[in-house]
């Protein structure tokens, strides 16, 4: 076996040791080393390397699909983030665009009141209607003063009013 | 075209999944790491299963090789596997001891046509503890620098030197007796 660091051996050993004893430690190991080098160890048989080169190869063919799925994979992972991206994006902006819902004085009453209240107040102000409504059919048969007439419109517009305050 | 050139050619075919690269890898790193495993493990057999196990396992993981030396690298994978080998060995010892069933003594006539086999350098590395066998053997068929080694084995440069040094000197003198 070759040694790549074979002329730097001393140097590298005079970084931590005093020269003589570099000196003496990289006998040690080029001696060391010798032997490893008049004793090889044995070569792999061909037969192994053949049958070894067919598992790889069968290994090669299972990575390169393992690896096809998992580029697939990170694609549609990103492709969804980046629709999850425009479709959060175009959601803000629509909602910057679209104009104000006005609030309906409709639905203030329905909260304040409850339904009983609700109920009474419309009864009131229906009879209320229908008595101004009698009245001005009958203002100039019954003899109703004009007054009486203009009271009652008073009151009808003052319960009127009263509901729609709360 | 450099031999460095041609080297870095090939691990990148073997990162694009190509055949014929891991085919050219085995061919130029099989001879060393099998080297590693025998003279770690002395036995033929064991070795060419944690051969063949090295080269599947460097297919699924070259993609994770980034940088750095590929040596380095396979021989530190190479390590790994050697260990993962032996933590099994130990493992299945022990169950074998709970089990009741003692381990399976050789007997003196199997032990001596193993030891005729293995060479004297092999009896002897095996009187070395595990740490300084494995340090010799990866610095002599890895070929990997001194400051290689020791980034591999995350420790200072001036240990793995001496820890070497040691080592070889003990095994120089075991190889003499």
């Amino acid at each position: 076996m070759s040694d790549k660091n074979e002329e730097n051996l001393k140097g590298l050993f005079e970084k931590f040791f005093d020269p003589a004893e570099a000196e003496k430690m990289t006998e040690d190991i080029r001696g060391g080393e010798e032997i490893l080098k008049r004793h090889p160890a044995p070569r792999p048989a061909d037969t192994l390397i053949a049958d070894i080169k067919a598992k790889v190869s069968q290994a090669a063919l299972r990575q390169r699909k393992i690896n096809l799925y998992r580029k697939l994979a990170y694609r549609m992972v990103a492709a969804a983030a980046a629709i999850i991206v425009l479709v959060s994006i175009t959601a803000k902006l629509a909602e910057k665009t679209q104009p104000e819902k006005p609030v309906t004085a409709s639905a203030s009453p329905k909260m304040i009141w409850d339904d009983k209240d609700l109920t009474t107040l419309t009864t009131e102000i229906e009879q209320a209607e229908d008595d101004v409504f009698a009245l001005r059919t009958d203002q100039n048969g019954n003899g109703y003063k004009e007054t009486e007439l203009t009271e009652l419109e008073i009151n009808v517009t003052e319960i009127s009013s009263n509901f729609w305050k709360g | 075209m450099s031999k460095s050139d041609d080297l870095a050619r090939i691990i990148i075919g073997c990162k694009n999944g190509d055949s014929e690269s891991f085919s050219r890898l085995i061919d130029i790193y099989a001879g060393r790491c099998y080297g590693y495993f025998y003279r770690m493990t002395g036995n033929k057999e064991v070795s060419d299963d944690l051969l063949s196990e090295l080269f599947v396992r460097v297919v699924e993981k070259i993609s994770s090789q980034k940088g750095g030396s590929f040596e380095g690298w396979l021989f530190k994978t190479a390590s790994n596997i050697f260990y993962d080998h032996l933590r099994d060995k130990q493992r299945q010892k022990k169950l074998l001891e709970l089990e009741g069933n003692r381990p399976e003594i050789k007997s003196a006539e199997t032990e001596r046509l193993e030891d005729d086999e293995i060479d004297k350098l092999q009896k002897q590395l095996k009187r070395l503890d595990m740490d300084t066998k494995e340090l010799i053997t990866l610095r002599f068929y890895s070929e990997l620098s001194f400051k290689e080694i020791a980034v591999m084995r995350s420790e200072p440069i001036g240990t793995t030197l001496s820890k070497l040094h040691r080592g070889l000197k003990k095994l120089r003198e075991l190889m003499e007796q």
